[in-house]
């Protein structure tokens, strides 16, 4: 007889998305977890996102190195895997090939059944079913200054989806190197909110887009109010990303990728800033930065991280996460394959599981 | 181009263990086509959605996917466009792509 997983309601769910394979941990106390590997292995997951509006869909990012790139998700946890009846693919006109899915962003709770990915070469698709057939925004693809648009390293790839929960017009994406983009008239059309931000890599170290965003979130109670990772520097919008100010203050390196914030704190965020040429921790210590007042000021969040000569510790851009609990809980997967969790807004740390593959992603859901 | 009998060559299409639930679980198939273009069709329209599995959207074969026509890795013949004598065997392979991925 097949075993089925459940689990009850308040559990925490981590999805962690690894260069080889997604795993899954449950907790219903932060305290003891537990830790299985999906049925999706030995893939390259760099996302995956459980969508509860509807039922609870398990949605994947299956980056394969060999056989190409597919959205899957699952109805069961991870147990069995579909493909989309339409999935994710250019047209044979277009020239474009998909080379990694990034990012996956249920909608807003007011479009239940719509699901938005963002994949490199850099592109907005939706779905309006559920996940089962996919649609590029046109007017992304066709942006007019898109044949100036350059890649990070990791491609240029659109790896951030914020739909606007107060606005359903208004949605804001991130792509590298390119900058942060929004549309207000619900993907019609976009334009550049990269004002303020630098580009010390480029003549113009002030350019309207070139930027090379890491990650961003919206204050979940003031929607005009975002804070960005970028590479070169940290920064908080209170105008929906008209402009922006730097927040690096006290910080030890302006490079960082992930960035988080506490649902009931919101001006309580986290990041994780590190050495821009090696990619790790600067110093001996593993850090967990934390501001809680918007970004004047930070403090380290030490307690139970790592230290040590031999600690070279980084954190990919959607390697960070918090959960919705009060106090929240705070999550890190390095790129060496440790996932740290805090169940005290960051105060203290203890290591949840180890010699996993380099960790990609992290994201937490509390199941209802 | 058509064999000596006039009709399209039938070849055999060898898979790994990666796409066989592509194609019903089957280690190997038959599929009709005188390139390995065409032979690529074939099975997609047998196996919907095998073709992504092989080429990227513009129709080029991915880069770490490897297909021997007998021996000979079809990179070093013609490509996609190689043409295919009747009774041939393709084998579909994993590139060995060790230290990059």
């Amino acid at each position: 007889m097949a075993y089925h997983l459940t689990y009850p309601s308040g559990t925490v769910l981590l999805l962690v998305g690894t260069k080889r394979g997604l795993f899954m941990l449950t907790s219903k106390d932060r305290e003891k977890w537990d830790i299985q590997a999906t049925s999706l292995k030995d893939r390259r997951v760099f996302f995956a996102a459980l969508d509860q509006r509807q039922g609870a869909r398990l949605f994947a990012t299956d980056n394969g190195d060999f056989f190409g790139t597919f959205l899957r998700y699952s109805d069961d946890f991870g147990e069995t895997w579909q493909e989309p009846r339409q999935g994710i693919q250019f047209s044979e006109e277009s020239g474009q090939k998909l080379i990694n899915i990034w990012v996956i962003e249920p909608g807003r709770p007011t479009e239940p059944g719509t699901i938005y990915v963002g994949v490199d070469p850099a592109s907005l698709w939706v779905s309006h079913d559920n996940g089962e057939t996919w649609q590029i925004n046109e007017a992304l693809a066709n942006h007019p200054t898109r044949s100036q648009w350059n890649p990070g390293a990791g491609g240029l790839c659109l790896h951030t989806i914020v739909p606007d929960r107060s606005n359903p017009n208004r949605m804001w994406i991130g792509i590298s190197a390119v900058g942060c983009m929004r549309t207000d008239d619900n993907g019609k059309s976009w334009v550049f909110a990269n004002k303020n931000t630098r580009a010390s890599f480029l003549p113009d170290i002030y350019p309207e887009f070139g930027q090379c965003i890491h990650r961003f979130v919206q204050h979940p109670t003031q929607p005009d109010v975002l804070y960005q990772q970028n590479h070169c520097g940290i920064y908080k919008s209170t105008n929906a990303g008209n402009d922006w100010t730097d927040i690096q203050a006290n910080l030890p390196s302006e490079f960082g990728f992930p960035i988080a914030l506490d649902a009931h704190n919101p001006d309580t965020v986290f990041v994780v800033v590190e050495d821009p040429m090696g990619r790790h921790n600067t110093g001996e210590q593993f850090t967990v930065y934390r501001t809680r007042n918007g970004g004047e000021s930070w403090e380290p969040l030490t307690s139970g991280l790592p230290v040590g000569r031999n600690v070279s510790l980084g954190v990919l851009r959607h390697g960070m996460c918090t959960d919705t609990v009060d106090p929240c809980g705070v999550y890190v997967g390095t790129n060496t394959g440790q996932l740290f969790a805090s169940r005290d807004q960051g105060d203290s740390w203890n290591l949840i599981a180890d010699f996993l593959p380099p960790i990609y992603s992290v994201t937490a859901t509390v199941l209802g | 181009m058509m064999d000596a009998t006039g009709s399209v060559p039938i070849v055999k299409v060898a898979f790994p263990g990666a796409l066989r639930q592509k194609v019903g679980n089957q280690a190997a198939v038959m599929a009709a086509g005188h390139t390995v273009r065409e032979v690529i069709d074939d099975l997609e329209r047998v196996y919907p959605g095998l073709r992504f599995h092989l080429c990227f959207e513009t129709g080029e074969l991915r880069t770490f996917v490897n297909i021997f026509l007998n021996a000979e890795n079809i990179r070093y013949l013609q490509g996609l466009d190689t043409p295919l004598p009747h009774g041939a065997t393709l084998h579909i392979f994993p590139s060995v792509a060790g230290g990059s991925l």
